[in-house]
């Protein structure tokens, strides 16, 4: 059932580095498990040819949440749950507490990381929305360095990321936060608990003078792999706060899911619900200021 | 690869042969049939135990992450032949039908008062948000957790 890999555990990065650099095809970095050891099981091809499992959970560096002048960085061993109970994140990047939250159950939240949530990039990837908002960029090592890169240009497709065999992901960077954005996160799935995504949101707006000033807008699950809609944002800076505005957003937003996903099976409930959802989220965190 | 953890309370040293998942490794090796399999995949909770303290699936832990851990299954809530609190509430407010979903409820019920030995109703039911029963329905289980925080 359990294919026989060769078990890595290294405590340190640099042994991580030297591990990397042995590594041929077929190796895989352990994290939470949570889709790994199930992938196993259910005899998925993407997991069970792998031959070398590289545990990351006892390299303390990956383990930890830092704030460094501003900004937060965030360990790739870091779980959901310690996501959840960190005062830092909780104040400053509120988007990420919620989305965290809602994924999977306690048992499920006390493994899964963050990071192999993305890392896995599958289209139902909670954390991603509140992440791309927040406009966070990624740290990547390898044996023969690192390179940093924005999360939006790490996720390519479905299941498929810009990490190469012999790098691994340390740490997600998260820029200093602006106060003055208010934002929500929405996710909508099948049932209430331990719910897979069908439709996820996360956006952020700063308004000043019942205008946008700023405003970004990330969806997952309703497209192929989470997405930042830079021309929606970048149509609206400037236009005022009203109900109008809103739903102008929440149609844009719908005509772009369907540009980027084409026709399916399910478009004829999915569409009207995200224009609803992200209508009714504008209005309920931002409406009230128009007066 | 050879594993030392503490299983309720006792050290153990463990000579893994080959790959497997912590649930393998309980029920196979160690004959703590307690523990149970029903999905495989991290959504019924069955398979709950806490390792380090946390309530966790076992069918998504391999046997070589509890290395140096400190894991306790539902054989380790009883002092002896005497039921915990906990599973003495399970039998008299009859959170209990086939019993399949039992060891998991009572393991993420453990989890949570380790944590929070006074949770709200609320927290008791995210707690076992991630246990599915097919049978009981889950009135009589919060009841019983309830009960336990309130000592009736
Ligand atoms: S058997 Fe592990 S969660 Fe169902
Ligand atoms: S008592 Fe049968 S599944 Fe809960």
């Amino acid at each position: 059932m359990i294919p026989q890999f060769k078990y890595y555990r290294p405590k340190s990065i640099n042994e991580l580095k030297s591990i990397l650099g042995d590594m041929q095809d077929n190796s895989r970095i352990l994290a939470g498990g949570t889709d790994i050891v199930p992938g196993f099981i259910q005899q998925s091809s993407r997991f069970t040819s792998i031959t070398n499992l590289i545990d990351i959970n006892c390299i303390a560096d990956l383990k930890a949440i830092k704030n460094v002048d501003g900004q937060v960085l965030i360990g790739s061993a870091i779980t959901f749950a310690e996501i959840m109970k960190n005062e830092l994140i909780q104040t400053h990047f509120p988007l990420l507490t919620k989305a965290a939250s809602t994924v999977g159950s306690i048992q499920i939240r006390n493994r899964a990381t963050v990071v192999g949530n993305f890392v896995n990039n599958a289209p139902c990837a909670d954390s991603v929305p509140p992440l791309l908002v927040y406009d966070a960029s990624i740290k990547i090592i390898s044996p023969n360095g690192e390179r940093n890169i924005p999360l939006n240009e790490f996720l390519l497709n479905p299941y498929e990321t810009q990490l190469k065999k012999n790098e691994c992901v340390t740490e997600i960077i998260i820029p200093a936060p602006k106060e003055n954005f208010i934002g929500d996160f929405y996710k909508l799935g099948r049932r209430s608990a331990v719910s897979i995504s069908r439709i996820s949101l996360a956006f952020l707006m700063h308004e000043e003078n019942k205008f946008i000033k700023e405003f970004k807008i990330a969806s997952g699950a309703i497209t192929p792999i989470g997405k930042r809609f830079y021309e929606i944002e970048n149509a609206f800076v400037g236009k005022e706060i009203s109900s109008e505005t809103f739903m102008e957003i929440a149609s844009t937003l719908g005509e772009k899911v369907l540009e980027t996903t084409g026709l399916r099976w399910s478009t004829d409930y999915k569409l009207p619900v995200v224009q609803q959802m992200l209508y009714q989220l504008l209005e309920r965190n931002v409406g009230g200021i128009s007066g | 690869m050879i594993i030392n953890f503490k299983i309720n309370g006792k050290e153990t040293l463990i000579n893994l042969t080959k790959n497997k998942r912590l649930i393998d490794l309980l029920r196979d090796d160690l004959k703590l049939t307690g523990t149970k399999e029903g999905c495989s995949i991290g959504e019924c909770g069955a398979c709950t135990v806490i390792v380090n303290g946390k309530a966790v699936n076992s069918c998504l832990v391999l046997a070589q992450q509890v290395d140096e851990c400190d894991v306790i299954t539902v054989e380790g809530l009883a002092e002896g032949n005497k039921l915990s609190e906990l599973q003495q509430n399970f039998l008299k407010y009859g959170a209990i039908q086939c019993g399949f979903c039992t060891p998991g409820m009572l393991m993420s019920a453990y989890a949570l008062f380790l944590e929070n030995p006074t949770p709200s109703r609320e927290e008791i039911e995210t707690a076992i948000e991630g246990n599915l029963c097919r049978c009981t329905g889950y009135k009589p289980i919060i009841q019983a957790i309830t009960s336990t925080v309130s000592g009736e």
